[in-house]
């Protein structure tokens, strides 16, 4: 049997909600993307984007209304539950352990029902808790950690399944700026070091850049931006520029230049003035050269500026929302 | 995937909670024996009503009324109120990622709930006779067997009224009355029409005759056996399936993470 080259092939998945009114709720709207083998995806998007009821519905815990979910070449419908011990899921907004059970007591009671527990499984529980510092928790009760440790557990306990695809919804939600720095280095060297398959949703476009190969941005239940993330960047790195003036900024710039450029901002100096604008079209150097102008601004230097993946992901979400 | 494992881990997972949860399990129980001890009063002072024939006639009657009561309560209650419990925190989605699909987690389940709950009601019924003084038959050979039988019944309600809740929600007051309601079917003779076909009743019957009357598994009547055994796989079988459309309706509406 040849090894399919994806991991994860999802087609026009669609999920509607329909409220107690009748009102329907497109949650998700004919999604469509592809996840290689060993690949780090990022799911971007807004709070109610769709990015967790895609992640339910391709796990088997929600149905959805239409579409097509292929994992490791395997129609997820036809083969579930058994395609299950392909995948494992930390999932956003619940505990995912039993509070009153201890970090290891969760790790052979979940890892079990996947059928992982041979010595050599064992053993690799044990890496994964050192490589979490979460090895000197072992044996306390998960009620008893930190809000970080819980959720860091929680992530051990999905990867201890050892399953090709693990899914982390929202993984760094709630957590700390230095855990999450820590999650996230952690994740880049598993990704790394094993060739396991990560879908990472998140609605912080940093733990994207930083964890991700490849993202989908998600807005409206509807996938609206699918490539990888040097090359968006790259692509918007030619669109943010950095103006610096001379003489502080006239009043009211900063008013004018927002509803035209989204993420436009003014900073005032002692003795000058910076601008950084991301442009969108071909003719939006003309648009801002124009109220420059009018507003008696003196320019000094225009630079490139380097793009981050917040001024990409906020210029999409605003172009769509204009679209719809 | 191996059901043995998933078995074993539930019932290590089970064996954790209880040692976690020991102060709970006692007082639950304590709490059972008080109110067995209100009831042994009662009848102690309505003891010419009690000949009669009433609540089945005697005071042994009551304690193997009381005893089934129990574990029927155990198997309903650890049943639907886990299910809603761990829909509360989360941890009912990571269940339903079992390779092996969920409906077996939840049998291994059923079965470790009967065999951690049987020491302890046990204990339980040795307490009810030693208070009254009054001391059955603990025939396990034949016990058991019919205990099973008769507790099919309740894990088939319990995993409807566990489906019911996955979809509705609140309904723990249909839990309450769900108690009262396996009172009545324990208290009601059977040989008022119709009622063998109610769930628990036929089997409570039987433990009767095994614990009070000493009659051995073999020598009671096949067709009352038989009767027992199928009233509770039917009931069972109705219960898994009331729960398997109400787990459908929550998947379609995205109801099993949400409490």
């Amino acid at each position: 049997m040849s090894i399919p080259a994806s991991a994860l092939q999802v087609q026009s998945l669609t999920k509607v909600f329909r409220g107690r009114g009748g009102a329907a709720v497109r949650a998700v709207d004919n999604v469509c993307f592809d996840v290689k083998r060993g690949e780090v995806l990022g799911l971007l998007g807004p709070n109610g984007a769709g990015k967790t009821t895609s992640i339910k519905c391709i796990l088997g815990l929600m149905r959805p209304d239409s579409g097509q979910i292929t994992v490791l070449g395997q129609d997820a419908q036809a083969a579930y539950p058994r395609i299950l011990g392909k995948m494992s899921a930390v999932l956003e907004g619940s505990r995912n352990l039993y509070w009153r059970m201890s970090v290891w007591e969760n790790v052979l009671f979940f890892s079990s029902l996947h059928g992982v527990a041979s010595h050599d499984d064992r053993e690799y529980f044990g890496y994964l808790l050192k490589l979490f510092s979460l090895d000197e928790k072992r044996h306390t009760e998960v009620r008893k950690l930190s809000q970080g440790m819980k959720q860091k557990a929680s992530v051990v306990c999905a990867l201890a399944r050892r399953t090709p695809m693990v899914f982390l919804d929202e993984p760094t939600l709630g957590l700390d700026v230095e855990t999450s720095l820590e999650l996230r280095s952690v994740l880049k060297r598993l990704a790394r070091e094993e060739e396991r398959t990560f879908v990472v949703s998140s609605h912080d476009m940093d733990v994207i850049q930083d964890v991700c190969g490849r993202v989908v941005i998600m807005s409206s239940g509807r996938v609206v931006v699918d490539d990888q993330v040097s090359h968006l960047m790259s692509l918007f790195r030619t669109k943010a520029y950095r103006i610096k003036l001379r003489g502080p900024a006239s009043e009211g710039l900063e008013e004018r230049l927002a509803p035209e450029f989204a993420g436009a901002r003014v900073t005032d100096g002692e003795a000058d003035a910076e601008i950084r604008v991301t442009l969108s079209e071909d003719g939006d150097i003309y648009r801002l050269m124009d109220i420059l102008r009018s507003a008696d601004a003196v320019i000094d230097e225009i630079s490139h500026e380097d793009a981050d993946l917040e001024r990409v992901y906020l210029e999409i979400v605003r172009e769509e929302r204009a679209r719809s | 995937m191996n059901l043995g494992s998933v078995l074993a881990a539930v019932f290590r997972r089970d064996w954790t909670m209880m040692k976690r949860y020991m102060v709970n399990s006692i007082s639950s129980l304590v709490s059972i024996y008080m109110i067995f001890m209100l009831i042994f009063a009662g009848l102690q002072s309505v003891s010419s009503y009690v000949k009669t024939g009433t609540l089945d006639g005697s005071l042994e009657g009551t304690i193997v009324g009381f005893f089934v009561w129990t574990f029927t309560i155990y198997a309903f209650s650890n049943l639907s109120w886990n299910l809603i419990n761990e829909a509360q925190t989360g941890t009912l989605e990571q269940l339903y990622l079992a390779p092996c699909g969920f409906k077996w987690v939840g049998a291994a389940t059923a079965i470790s709930d009967f065999v951690f709950s049987f020491v302890p009601i046990m204990l339980l019924l040795v307490a009810m006779m030693a208070t009254t003084g009054r001391w059955l038959r603990m025939d396990l050979v034949s016990l058991v067997p019919l205990l099973l039988i008769t507790l099919l019944g309740a894990y088939g309600v319990g995993f409807a009224l566990g489906g019911l809740a996955l979809v509705f929600k609140r309904i723990q007051a249909l839990f309450q009355i769900m108690q009262f309601v396996f009172i009545g079917l324990l208290v009601i003779p059977v040989r008022v029409p119709g009622v063998k076909y109610l769930p628990l009743a036929m089997g409570n019957d039987l433990i009767h005759a095994v614990m009070v009357d000493g009659v051995r598994l073999w020598l009671l009547p096949p067709g009352d056996i038989l009767t027992a055994a199928a009233v509770g796989v039917v009931y069972l079988a109705v219960g898994i399936v009331i729960f398997s459309l109400c787990e459908r309706v929550a998947k379609n509406q995205g109801l099993l993470g949400h409490y």
